[in-house]
């Protein structure tokens, strides 16, 4: 996997990520084990234990039909988990150049 | 492992020889290229094939084809295709008529590809679903190209009937 | 079967192959095969690992935000049915844009897995596929948007480039390469398709006994941008697919495969050397069955007669009569000297639609856009639309006393920017807002880029003045060939851009310089600017940037950018 997915410090906090196998959308590990669209709703994990959830995780996506499962940085001083590069951010948020596709506030994706 | 020859799978007679265990006197056995010679030394009537590694060029089996009954050329991943133009070349520039066994981990959805370049039999990797072959060589009629099969031409331009 | 006997279809849609039933139940079988494959991922049976070049070999990325779809438009032609068909796909299974490539494809950029083999069923329908768009194999043909109508064209080389579409498609041994393969084909002396950036570059022309090549080998940009290899002149007609089979086999045998940024053909051919590839293709020629792989003339003729060609009778007055609309509608007359190019038949014009709209998304099209097209191709245009290299439109055959009204229905779908060839039309790929190997975004420069030279007369003041953008160094957004090239570079997780100078891909190709350290964003636009200011200084009467650069050289454009800092 690309090293700029795993840019995680020794110290601070990520959440886990990975694309839905059905329709490619970005989801995020949430707090019951469930994965969400929503980067707010992801659990935090300590970049101690990190590797061992992040395997674990990888090891059930075929059943939990994702792909490409990683772990992403997010900022020390942030409530909700803001990844901190431009890339993750992103993901997390949308496209910069189209506001009304911005993952937080867009109508649900399986709405067509 | 099961083999699988136009589609069927087929009884495999042949033994295949690592680079250490010993070479039976008798009997049909596939040698490593580089006991080629220990194979060729066997009585003349003893069937022989040599698997080919996939950075060996064909042309160093030129000698030793007329004695060969069957050349083995190897997907070390799915990915590297090279043992494609092994098989056409030694159809097409040494004109060898035995058996072109592929062994390694090809993907049923190369099977097609495989018998165009002139392959003849498929040792499926291990855990391999042998319908999904089977289906995989009637998924087509037609190809766009000319192979070494000398398929049909199908009405005007390059196009072949696959059998 | 001669080709004498199969007259060409009335249905035979202008500038590309009509497929026939045969054609019909192949891509059937394809979507099928697909259609099994993709059952078998989300059963388990195959891996994603294993998975992923069978998408991939039907244009299918799993990208940042969802799957893309990249469509294949063979030699960059298509018909009006079938540019509706993609408009519906945008509406329909997409978030109603289309965005075209660098390669002549579209792109769809919200794909669902599962919608994929509908998708390709429906494209099917209209002789369309994805065939090969995206894997280590053969890709999709490019060709010059203004073949079969340019008055410097010596021939047609869209007949050819059907020959190669038709020969590596599902092609048993070139599926599986080191890495993927791309070949561009022209028919014209001005070198419009990059022929020295492709892994294959042919240019076809007349030969004493008919149709031959002129052959270059190992161009590319990416992480190591080379210029091709002239290999050889004057390849006859029928020795062009033993030849290039010669030459892709060498390829497959001796390319690397331990190292993806070393596995193209380029770099085979310079560890090898010009000379000894050479040998090895001749003695692979010499070696082959090459009956078995040869071309003859009755298949190029079978193959030319499934294509439509436009019955060309403009009015004896057509150019009178835009010379006339021309001095009477000034802003009419600004896009006609940006936005056409000169046809071989008297009364007819090639027209540029521009996908560059002021502080737009270079290459996007709104689905309403596409169906616009669509009907203008078919009231001005033979039904028939080209998609060039640049990120544009063509309309290849447009009658001359016809042009205005056209001109007005693009302004009127927002379509009518005058800026070919000009700091507006800028190449930019989708960058880090949707691609998942990107380093920086592409959009937002480009964006902001057009904004600030909006104005029309400043753009052509400035001139013919090529600004290429890549979010990173795949090199989509050809920046090694920009006169001005943007690449997306990575510090720590932030976007930095850095700039080259001086690139062409062109007659003169040559790869852009870099000027010094990257810039951010805003930065980076300022700094275009000032390149700009500089050489509108510096330059002599009618002289173009890149001319200028290669004139007084990097010094003063590099106090341009840095000195201020
Ligand atoms: S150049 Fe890089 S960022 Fe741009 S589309 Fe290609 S791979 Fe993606």
């Amino acid at each position: 996997m690309d090293v700029r997915n795993n840019r995680r410090q020794a110290g601070g906090s990520s959440v886990v990520t990975a694309n839905r196998l059905l329709d490619g959308r970005i989801v995020w590990l949430a707090e019951d084990g469930a994965w969400s669209g929503r980067i707010d709703a992801a659990r935090i994990f300590s970049n101690d234990g990190i590797e061992a959830v992040i395997d674990a995780t990888a090891r059930r996506q075929q059943a939990d039909g994702v792909v490409g499962v990683y772990g992403v940085q997010i900022s020390d001083d942030s409530t909700t988990p803001v990844p901190v590069t431009v890339r993750e951010r992103i993901r997390a948020f949308g496209p910069t150049v189209h506001p009304e596709f911005a993952t937080l506030t867009e109508v649900p994706s399986d709405v067509r | 492992m099961p083999l699988l020859e136009n589609g069927r799978l087929v009884e495999d007679f042949w033994t295949t020889i690592g680079d250490d265990a010993p070479l039976p006197p008798t009997g049909p056995v596939i040698v490593p290229l580089e006991r080629l010679e220990d194979g060729l030394a066997r009585p003349a009537g003893e069937k022989l094939g040599v698997a080919l590694p996939p950075d060996a060029e064909v042309a160093v089996l030129r000698a030793a084809l007329p004695r060969l009954a069957l050349v083995g050329v190897t997907f070390p991943t799915f990915r590297d295709g090279r043992a494609f133009s092994q098989a056409r070349a030694l159809r097409e520039h040494l004109d060898f008529a035995g058996e072109i066994r592929v062994t390694g981990r090809p993907l049923p959805d190369q099977y097609e590809f495989l018998l165009r370049c002139g392959a003849s039999t498929v040792q499926l990797p291990d855990g391999a679903d042998p319908a999904v072959w089977a289906r995989a060589h009637e998924r087509f009629t037609t190809a766009y190209q000319p192979s070494v099969r000398d398929e049909r031409a199908e009405g005007f331009g390059l196009r072949r009937f696959l059998a | 079967m001669s080709a004498e006997t199969l007259a060409t279809p009335d249905t035979a849609p202008v500038g590309h192959y009509a497929y026939d039933q045969v054609d019909r139940a192949f891509l059937h079988d394809r979507v099928e095969q697909f259609r099994d494959q993709v059952a078998r991922r989300l059963s388990g049976a195959l891996s994603e690992d294993e998975f992923k070049p069978l998408r991939l070999m039907n244009g299918l990325y799993l990208q940042l935000h969802a799957y893309m779809l990249r469509v294949a438009i063979p030699y960059g032609i298509l018909d009006s049915r079938q540019m509706r068909e993609l408009a519906h796909i945008a509406r329909t299974y997409d978030r109603d844009y289309g965005h075209f490539t660098t390669r002549q494809n579209i792109q769809f950029n919200w794909i669902r897995l599962e919608d994929t083999p509908d998708i390709l069923a429906r494209l099917a329908a209209v002789d369309m596929h994805a065939i090969q768009t995206s894997g280590n194999c053969i890709r999709n043909v490019t060709c010059d948007q203004f073949a079969g109508a340019a008055v410097d064209e010596l021939l047609d080389p869209r007949v050819h480039a059907e020959i190669l579409r038709q020969w590596s498609t599902l092609h048993p041994e070139f599926s599986f390469l080191p890495r993927k393969f791309k070949i561009a084909i022209s028919g014209s002396p001005h070198d419009r398709v990059a022929a020295r950036f492709h892994d294959i570059g042919l240019v076809a022309k007349p030969g004493r006994h008919g149709t031959v090549f002129d052959v270059f080998v190992g161009g590319g940009m990416g992480r190591t941008p080379i210029v091709g290899v002239h290999l050889r002149d004057n390849l006859p007609e029928e020795d062009l697919l033993a030849y290039l089979e010669a030459m892709v086999r060498v390829y497959n045998e001796y390319g690397r495969r331990d190292n993806i940024y070393k596995a193209r053909i380029k770099i085979l051919v310079q560890a090898l050397g010009a000379e000894a590839y050479r040998e090895k293709v001749d003695a692979e020629f010499a070696a082959m069955d090459r009956a078995r792989y040869r071309l003859p003339p009755e298949t190029v003729a079978a193959i030319r007669a499934r294509f439509g060609t436009p019955v060309l009778d403009a009015p004896s007055d057509a150019a009178d009569r835009l010379a006339e609309a021309r001095r009477a509608d000034a802003a009419f007359d600004r896009w006609v000297r940006t936005n056409t190019h000169p046809h071989r038949a008297a009364g007819y014009i090639s027209a540029v639609i521009s996908l560059k709209p002021d502080g737009g998304i270079p290459g996007d099209a709104t689905s309403a856009q596409l169906d616009t097209i669509a009907d203008l191709a078919e009231r001005f245009s033979f039904g028939e639309i080209r998609i060039s290299h640049m990120q544009n439109v063509v309309l290849g055959h447009v009658r001359q006393d016809q042009l205005h009204a056209l001109w007005r229905e693009l302004g009127g779908a927002g379509l009518a920017s005058a800026n070919i060839g000009l700091i507006g039309d800028i190449i930019a790929c989708p960058g880090l807002d949707y691609c998942s190997l990107a380093n920086a975004r592409s959009i937002p420069i480009a964006q902001k880029l057009s904004a600030r030279f909006a104005n029309p007369a400043l753009q052509e003041r400035i001139g013919d003045l090529q600004i290429k953008i890549s979010g990173c160094i795949n090199a989509c957004g050809h920046h090694h060939a920009g006169h001005i090239g943007i690449l997306g570079v990575d510090k720590k997780g932030e976007e930095f851009f850095q700039l080259t100078l001086g690139g062409s891909a062109g007659n003169d190709a040559a790869i852009g310089q870099i000027l010094g350290p990257a810039l951010p964003e805003d930065a980076t636009v300022d700094a275009i600017a000032h390149l700009v200011d500089a050489y509108l200084v510096h330059r002599t009467e009618g002289e173009r940037f890149l001319d200028t650069y290669r004139r007084l050289g990097a010094a003063l454009f590099k106090d341009a950018v840095y000195a201020l800092a």
